[in-house]
């Protein structure tokens, strides 16, 4: 009888427990509608957002959001946390479904993936070119990663500028300063790479081994891309192309680089302090500030720039992203009003959230501002804000393409099956047909 | 209507009782079965990025397209491997491990059946994640095997094509065997114990009673055993997405994490990632069909 008792009691506490889940399943529904169908008739002043990171980008829209509200009283925002992969196949779904009713007012999307929505979904995004944002004040590069026919799609927002990132303690024991390492090539930096690794065990570069990001800064921080300026497949024949994949595979079989498998990974290189160098975007400062024994110890320059072309440059950008508003935003004058007055023309705005978030606006008169002049404690006093902002401005456009991914892949499995000993026209070729074979239909 | 409805026999009554009884979950089936089964292949049929969906031309082109994609050829390669190295390591292991838990004299065996079953308590993508760290390049295994002076320095498992593939293998072993056991132990208790008895008076050994009463008895068991596994292993996911990344150079993709970056990682096509869908559905078919003609007793 006790026992019968018992099952009964948990087999009620389950179900209780699943209806909890479905009745906040239907809240979170129930605000997502509401927030769509208030657009039009009673006030319409609420947006929701997706958006990942409550540390930086929820955070900076949660600081946003109170900004507007001090003229805008009757203003409200919800924020629904969306991780960035979550967001894209979110979109997906309500997009190819024809169904726009279930998307946010507001969605923060990775810059690298914009062009590929915009070419399949071109009626999911609202133009902004004419909501009153000075585009000057952004930089050229970042503007054009949403940008199609010239029209604005979205609001530069978390910069993607890249830096490199040394532990200067490691270069000194290997004789090193960081002077030696800034406006180099990528073959100085394999020399001195091979040479620190020697010394102190310790690697200057990380990388994916599969959909690696450094293979596209390198290309891009020439300008250029693996397509061309018609936006076809441009691997074989390509000087810059293959220049870049030369430099990389060498450091691969020099063992300049080290190759992890996983994100997990390339974090734990650096919190584990095997990495001695970082090259990525910007936003890795969080997770090398993070490790609070290293402090004083890092530093940033600019990225090695690839040998033998002309339009290298020692910048490039990865990653950042911008704000969307979707059609299914039925006040889309308030979300432009409110983006415009905040991340699009507000320094004040910009000052507020670096302190708290330590993001770097791509809104070029912020980089001016007090605030982001104040040297960072953390790299040894250094001033990054403005170095990064001052970076960004430097870094060259070049070709975009919705196969952003697909390129990445194909190129990076070549240079998998360069370093296992496939031939490098063999394997080029192969990259070059399956980024074809994916853009045709 | 009325009157004809009371002149219903017993058998017709009965028999009106189930149909009103099947109805609802066949309307269910077909709504969100066999209805997405067909618009999957009308949307098979057609081509485009995103929302500029059109009828291909000609209207096979999909289908046609499948055969000269390298990538989803070698994920077709990459599962046949999973499932001809797989399951055939599994099942063994899964019936002999039933085979034991079976005996009669052995103690705690609620405790050890709970524990081979557990594994398939684990959410898949968690399971996913704790392997890929144990065979990380800092990982569990690598150290141990670094103390134990077995290797000098950490290898890279997931980095390298062949022994991916092997961890891999290795993972869907651990996670399915203990699920695939209890078909086999409820298989086993449905056999009377007088039939082994009288295999020990006949003066029959373990190996023989067991391939001469176990296996014929156990073959409907086996057999569905068999067909779900397939089944599992040709829409094999979560493993490749998680564990590998589908990585190294294509080296562990799966036929249905390929289907999946074509909607949501690359430029979404699902006229085309449909086709491909389609196509697992017809060799997960036309496999369990085999299977079942192959088990078939009946003469």
């Amino acid at each position: 009888m006790k026992r019968k008792l018992l099952s009964v009691l948990l087999a009620g506490a389950m179900v209780l427990s699943l209806a909890a889940c479905g009745n906040s399943g239907t809240s979170d529904g129930g605000s997502d509608g509401g927030s769509s169908e208030g657009g039009g008739s009673e006030g319409g002043n609420k947006l929701t957002v997706w958006a990942w990171d409550q540390t930086f980008n929820i955070k900076a829209m949660n600081m946003a959001a109170e900004q507007y509200k001090k003229d805008h009283s009757d203003f409200d925002l919800e924020v629904i946390e969306t991780s960035s992969d979550d967001c894209q196949t979110k979109l997906t779904t309500c997009a190819n479904s024809g169904d726009y009713s279930t998307m946010p007012d507001i969605v923060l999307m990775q810059d690298n993936s914009y062009q590929k929505f915009l070419k399949s979904y071109p009626d999911a995004f609202t133009d902004l070119t004419d909501c009153g944002v000075n585009w000057d004040d952004f930089a050229a590069l970042k503007q054009s990663y949403s940008m199609a026919d010239d029209k604005h799609y979205g609001i530069p927002y978390d910069n993607g500028v890249c830096a490199a990132f040394y532990r200067t303690d490691v270069l000194d024991e290997a004789g090193y300063k960081i002077e030696d390492l800034t406006d180099i090539t990528w073959s100085k930096f394999t020399e001195i790479a091979v040479d620190v690794h020697k010394k102190t065990g310790k690697y200057l570069l990380t990388s994916e081994s599969t959909g690696g990001d450094v293979i596209m800064l390198m290309i891009q921080s020439c300008g250029a891309n693996f397509v061309n300026e018609n936006g076809e497949a441009y691997i074989v024949g390509n000087d810059v192309a293959e220049k870049c994949i030369d430099l990389y595979t060498e450091m691969i079989k020099q063992d300049a680089v080290k190759l992890v498998n996983n994100w997990d990974e390339y974090v734990a290189t650096v919190t584990n302090g095997e990495a001695a160098g970082v090259i990525n975007g910007n936003w890795m400062n969080a997770t090398i500030t993070g490790i609070e024994d290293q402090k004083g110890n890092w530093q940033i320059t600019t990225l090695p720039k690839v040998d033998g072309v002309d339009t290298a440059t020692n910048y490039a950008n990865n990653g950042g992203s911008s704000w969307y508003i979707t059609s299914n935003c039925k006040n889309p004058d308030l979300a432009k009003d409110f983006l415009v007055n905040t991340f699009g023309s507000s320094t004040d705005f910009y000052d507020a959230i670096l302190p708290e978030t330590s993001g770097i606006a791509c809104y070029l008169p912020a980089g001016e501002s007090e605030v982001y002049n104040e040297p960072v404690e953390f790299y040894g006093g250094q001033p990054i804000y403005s170095t990064l902002v001052e970076y960004s401005s430097h870094i060259p456009e070049f070709t975009k393409t919705p196969y952003h991914y697909e390129a990445r892949e194909a190129v990076n499995t070549a240079i998998v099956n360069i370093t296992n000993g496939t031939a490098k026209e063999d394997a080029l070729k192969e990259a070059q047909e399956t980024l074809e074979f994916k853009m045709s239909e | 209507m009325n009157s004809n409805k009371k002149g219903m026999t017993l058998v017709a009554k009965q028999k009106a009782a189930g149909w009103a009884f099947l109805t609802p979950a066949t309307l269910m089936i077909v709504v969100m079965s066999f209805y997405p089964m067909v618009r999957a292949f009308l949307i098979s049929l057609q081509t485009g990025a995103g929302a500029n969906m059109r009828y291909a031309e000609p209207i096979f082109s999909n289908y046609q397209r499948m055969m000269a994609d390298k990538v989803f050829i070698k994920s077709i390669g990459n599962t046949f491997l999973y499932l001809l190295i797989q399951v055939p390591i599994m099942l063994i292991l899964a019936i002999l491990l039933a085979q034991l838990l079976n005996n009669k004299d052995l103690k705690f065996k609620g405790l050890f059946r709970t524990c081979v079953f557990l594994p398939c308590a684990t959410s898949l993508v968690s399971y996913a994640l704790i392997f890929r760290s144990l065979f990380a390049q800092e990982g569990l295994i690598n150290s141990i095997l670094v103390k134990l002076h077995i290797l000098e320095s950490g290898y890279n498992f997931l980095g390298n094509a062949a022994s991916a593939k092997v961890v891999i293998i290795i993972a869907l072993v651990w996670r399915w065997t203990g699920y695939n056991m209890v078909f086999y132990l409820s298989g086993l208790q449905n056999i009377e114990y007088s039939v082994y008895e009288a295999a020990k008076i006949d003066g029959a050994n373990g190996w023989k009673t067991f391939w001469g009463i176990t296996v014929p008895l156990l073959k409907p068991t086996i057999i569905m055993t068999f067909i779900m596994s397939i089944n599992g292993t040709l829409q094999l996911f979560d493993e490749s997405v998680n564990l590998t990344k589908g990585g190294p150079a294509n080296a562990t993709i799966t036929m249905s994490h390929y289907v999946y970056n074509t909607c949501f990682i690359n430029v979404p096509n699902f006229g085309y990632a449909s086709a491909m869908a389609f196509l697992i559905f017809i060799m997960v078919a036309i496999l369990a069909f085999i299977n079942l003609k192959v088990g078939d007793t009946r003469d």
